[in-house]
C-alpha cells in the first residue's frame, strides 16, 4: 500500500509535508482535511477549526496534549479517517482521536505516530517525495558507486 | 515509559460504488486545495488572525470557525471537500504540536 502526500506551500510561505484525507463528521459526511506529517508527535491531533467543522460529540481526554507552549486544552472524538491509496481507493482508520480546543494551538491538523507507526514514512525534500508505505510496498537505500 | 495503548483499526475499501463516490469528493478536494495553495501568500498577508474556508474554489473569511463554516455551507452546501484554516496572527517557526511565541526575529 502506498499513500501519497506532497510538499505543500502553506499560508506562511513555508513548504511542509502534507497528506490529504477525509474525516467523518457527526452528520455522516466525509469532510476534507489536510495533515502535517509530524514524526515527533505521539498522537494525531485535529485543529480546533477542524473540530468545529466535524460537529462530533466531544469526550473527556484520556491524555493531556503538550508541546513547546506547554499543556493545551483538548478533547477526544471517535471518528473515521480516510487516507486514500495512490490508486484512489479509500483506506479507513477508526479510532478515538484528539483535538485541541484553542484555535491558536494548531493551524493545521497533525498526523502523528499513532497512524505513522503503521507505515514506513518517507519525507524526502530533495527528492520531492512524501508517502506512507506498507504491505507490498518497500523502499531501498542505495549508494552510487 | 510506554504511552497508553491506542486502538486503531485500518480497513481498505474495495467496494466500487463507495470508491466512485470518494473519487468525486476527492476531485473537488483537490481543486479546493490547489486554490488554497495558489493563493497561500494572499491568505497570510491579508487574513492574519482569521478563520478561512475554501469551498467551491471560493474564499470565505470569519472571526470564528462557526461563522466562516456557516458562510461557506450557505454558499456551497454540496461541497464537503472544503478546507478550513486558522491563519496565525504572527509569523512563527513551527516545531510540533502547539507552539506560540517562537517569532522569527
Amino acid at each position: 500500500m502506498r499513500i501519497n502526500g506532497k510538499w505543500k506551500l502553506c499560508e506562511d510561505g513555508v513548504i511542509r509535508p502534507v497528506i490529504s484525507g477525509e474525516l467523518l463528521s457527526g452528520e455522516g459526511f466525509w469532510e476534507a482535511v489536510e495533515f502535517l506529517l509530524d514524526t515527533g508527535a505521539d498522537r494525531t491531533v485535529f485543529s480546533a477549526a477542524m473540530l468545529a467543522k466535524l460537529g462530533l460529540s466531544m469526550l473527556e481526554p484520556e491524555e493531556d496534549i503538550s508541546g513547546l507552549g506547554g499543556v493545551t486544552g483538548s478533547v477526544q472524538i471517535e471518528t473515521q479517517l480516510n487516507l486514500p491509496r495512490e490508486d484512489r481507493r479509500p483506506v479507513i482508520f477508526t479510532s478515538r482521536f484528539t483535538a485541541v480546543t484553542d484555535p491558536g494551538a494548531l493551524d493545521l491538523c497533525v498526523l502523528g505516530r499513532d497512524i505513522l507507526d503503521l507505515f514506513a514514512v518517507i519525507i524526502d525534500r530533495p527528492g520531492n517525495i512524501v508517502c506512507l508505505l506498507s504491505q507490498k510496498h518497500r523502499y531501498a537505500i542505495s549508494q552510487e558507486q | 515509559m510506554a504511552l497508553p495503548p491506542i486502538q486503531i483499526t485500518m480497513e481498505e475499501i474495495t467496494d466500487p460504488e463507495e470508491t466512485a463516490r470518494f473519487q468525486v469528493r476527492w476531485a473537488q478536494a483537490e481543486r479546493n486545495s490547489a486554490w488554497l495553495e495558489a493563493h497561500a501568500s494572499d491568505m497570510y498577508r491579508n487574513h492574519r488572525g482569521k478563520f478561512i474556508v475554501v469551498a467551491g474554489e471560493e474564499l470565505f473569511i470569519g472571526d470564528t470557525a462557526e461563522e466562516v463554516l456557516a458562510q461557506a455551507r450557505a454558499a456551497h452546501p454540496e461541497d464537503h471537500s472544503s478546507l478550513i484554516r486558522y491563519i496565525y496572527p504572527k509569523r512563527m517557526i513551527r516545531i510540533y504540536a502547539h507552539q506560540r511565541e517562537m517569532e522569527i526575529m
